[in-house]
């Protein structure tokens, strides 16, 4: 190939690099760095009159309900993280095995991600606040008798129900797709060793598909730092305040208390511990990938 | 309003005396343009009368040719400031702004009403909530009232007078007739906005008879010197949460569905009472045609005589305010011309407070302005009238809350009590330190 000039390729540049770039930086980097600058300042949501310094963060680092959210987000990232990859990839493997109706399942199982979230938490919200507790009380069930929705722990436990049957449809296609594209050949030459199935999965194809569980975590562990929807049809933040997510948090502190400058700084705190945490399980996951 | 939280306002007698006695009016003045300026308004006051308001913008827009009025529609799951403050930003702002919590934060960008029909036939005391530091703010859309909501039809049947409820202990023995009868004595709902709005004002507004001791009493919570579980007010108020969730017919639910759910019950006949304000009549009508439900104070004292056991909040639940920012002269001209049309003309006000509401007519507001030409018609709204005009109001104080003080305290320690999670003791604790250290806006403070 022949060199090209500096000037052949800045125009190369410019045709195929510039419009994407300047929307990048229209709509990502300046408005990233107004936020960032935002939160140095005493900033009421119309105008700032004079620069805080750290205030705004110390304040947001002396606020308990902060910690209180974020150690209930983290609680939250943690168990969705691990239990809805967990029922993807059951998911996955069941409709990936020789089962006649597997494409009708497939479909059923990936429907509850076409609905939106917020659709989603009010029609939860009517089955653990209304139909859960009617048949409850016919049935004579005491644990289901109160709503689930009225207490602290259960309500987790509703948010992470929901946020299942939401997100594991969509990332069993990220694992069946790993599934299928492990060549048959590696795994007749199992099966003629004679692998169990049970070690055909652990030693062929978990290792050979490890790349779909970079890709699941990574959006399972971006999508629960940052849910925000069906927190706010299906708990509200409640029973008291308990139940809040880092995002819920943050819409709160700048738009229901007016405190935008300390919102802001909250938001910006989010945004490097979410990066944080996606670069350390990218990094991990990456190592256990296995190149055939 | 249905979440109608801080509300402004401080009685309505005059307005209302007034609006019956008038009936004079001056014809709408017919001007000629030859071009139209666009006014645009955020929102449509409310969700709920959306098509209501609509149709009086289409009959204003074609009764003159000056102004053509826009409605931008905010997103409702949004809160005024976080459709306001995008706008703003993009030098966009609408002309004409409908809120009441963010009045303060709103107050050097809009105009000063004073001077303007509307301010001159509005009740003074109904400007006080959106007048900041001398200059009139807003306007008012409407008056709210809440209280004890109640089924004729129920009350009838177990014979029940509303009328001869004076103290807490008579309100007592109506629910144990009530229940005697058969039916559940009263929904009691623990919505966040209810309790941390609402019901807290009952507390506020009875904590003295005038309106300076009522805002000493906000001061020395400020201050942090106030001690609630001394004050005689705060344990009647206490008692009478207490007796209310004692005779809750309903089970406990925390969350948004509630609201419906309650409207529903009373609707159905099987309860009762409710605590709720007149913004749940059109619903309730819709829900059960042939009943009427009336309102009724929540007397918290056992002493009949005792301040505000007899009477019920009124308030306005939202003020118009007109950009003085963003907005060209003519604009804010064509602003005024349309809430003033909306509130003076014969169309406008039909189609403020047309009494068939509940049809698709008006939006049945109930009028605030005086030289008012439409009669309230339904049965909770000719009782609202009837306690306005004996003079049987009290404030609505949480018009004076801080932002997010109704949340912090209707959404934690109060669902908290409901829910016997905490003591009464601490309640007052957690309602005392939610207040310590807050700016006094009421004062006219700025934050």
């Amino acid at each position: 190939m022949s060199q090209q000039s500096r000037s052949q390729q800045i125009r190369k540049f410019l045709t195929f690099g510039a419009i994407p770039l300047s929307i990048f930086l229209a709509v990502l980097v300046y408005p990233f760095a107004q936020g960032l600058f935002l939160t140095f300042t005493n900033w009421n949501g119309f105008k700032y009159t004079k620069l805080a310094g750290f205030e705004n963060y110390t304040k947001s680092f002396r606020d308990p309900t902060f910690w209180a959210t974020l150690g209930f987000t983290l609680k939250f990232v943690l168990v969705s993280v691990i239990l809805v990859n967990a029922v993807a990839f059951g998911l996955a493997l069941l409709v990936t095995s020789k089962l006649k109706s597997s494409n009708i399942f497939r479909t059923f199982f990936f429907i509850p991600n076409l609905i939106g979230g917020v659709v989603l938490g009010v029609i939860w919200q009517f089955i653990f606040n209304t139909a859960i507790t009617a048949i409850a009380r016919k049935f004579n069930i005491p644990f289901f008798q109160d709503s689930w929705l009225n207490d602290t722990n259960k309500a987790f436990w509703a948010l992470i129900i929901v946020t299942i049957w939401q997100s594991s449809g969509y990332m069993m296609i990220i694992y069946i797709t790993g599934l299928i594209s492990i060549e048959q050949d590696v795994i007749e030459a199992a099966k003629v060793d004679g692998a169990s199935p049970l070690r055909m999965l652990t030693a062929i194809k978990i290792p050979l598909m490890a790349q779909a569980f970079t890709i699941s975590l990574f959006l399972t562990m971006r999508a629960g730092f940052m849910a925000y929807d069906v927190n706010l049809a299906l708990t509200g933040g409640g029973p008291y305040r308990t139940t809040e997510l880092i995002s819920m948090h943050i819409f709160q502190e700048a738009f229901a208390f007016g405190h935008f400058g300390t919102g802001q700084a909250q938001a910006v705190l989010m945004f490097f511990m979410v990066a944080i945490a996606a670069l350390i399980q990218v990094r991990i996951s990456k190592r256990l990938e296995v190149q055939q | 309003m249905k979440k109608a939280l801080k509300v402004g306002a401080l009685t309505l007698t005059a307005a209302l005396a007034l609006s019956v006695t008038v009936a004079a009016q001056a014809p709408a003045a017919s001007y000629t343009c030859a071009k139209k300026t666009t006014v645009t308004m955020l929102g449509t006051i409310k969700p709920e009368i959306q098509d209501q308001f609509l149709a009086a913008v289409a009959d204003y827009n074609k009764s003159q040719s000056c102004y053509t009025l826009k409605s931008i529609p905010g997103d409702r799951n949004l809160t005024f400031l976080q459709n306001v403050t995008p706008m703003y930003a993009a030098k966009h702002a609408p002309t004409i702004m409908y809120t009441l919590q963010e009045i303060p934060d709103m107050a050097d960008k809009v105009m000063d009403w004073k001077g303007q029909r509307l301010t001159q036939l509005a009740p003074k005391g109904l400007l006080a909530a959106a007048n900041v530091g001398g200059k009139q703010v807003g306007v008012p859309s409407t008056a709210e009232a809440f209280g004890l909501l109640y089924n004729k039809k129920v009350l009838d049947a177990a014979g029940i007078d509303p009328t001869t409820i004076k103290t807490r202990t008579d309100l007592e023995a109506a629910f144990k007739t009530l229940q005697a009868k058969g039916k559940k004595a009263i929904h009691f709902s623990a919505i966040w906005w209810s309790l941390g709005a609402h019901f807290t004002n009952i507390y506020h507004t009875d904590a003295a008879s005038t309106h300076e001791g009522r805002l000493a009493v906000l001061d020395s919570l400020a201050a942090g010197t106030k001690d609630l579980t001394v004050d005689p007010v705060f344990k009647n108020w206490l008692s009478t949460f207490d007796m209310l969730k004692k005779y809750n017919g309903s089970a406990v639910n925390l969350t948004d569905t509630e609201y419906d759910a309650s409207i529903a019950d009373l609707a159905s006949g099987n309860y009762g009472f409710m605590f709720q304000g007149n913004w749940t009549e059109p619903n309730l009508l819709q829900a059960s045609a042939t009943t009427d439900f009336g309102i009724m104070p929540l007397p918290i004292s056992n002493d009949a005589k005792a301040y505000g056991n007899d009477s019920i909040p009124v308030g306005v639940p939202g003020y118009f305010m007109v950009d003085n920012t963003q907005s060209t002269a003519t604009e804010r001209k064509g602003a005024v011309d349309f809430l003033t049309w909306l509130y003076t003309s014969a169309a406008g006000q039909h189609h403020v407070s047309d009494p068939t509401t509940t049809t698709g007519g008006g939006m049945g507001f109930i009028p605030v302005y005086k030289q008012w030409n439409v009669p309230p018609s339904t049965f909770m709204s000719k009782a609202i009238a009837g306690f306005v005009n004996a003079g049987k109001t009290t404030e609505w104080i949480n018009t004076y809350y801080p932002a997010g003080l109704q949340e912090t305290v209707g959404k934690v320690s109060m669902q908290q009590y409901f829910t016997d999670k905490i003591s009464s003791a601490d309640l007052a604790k957690a309602i005392q330190a939610a207040w310590k250290g807050q700016v006094k806006t009421w004062r006219g403070a700025t934050k």
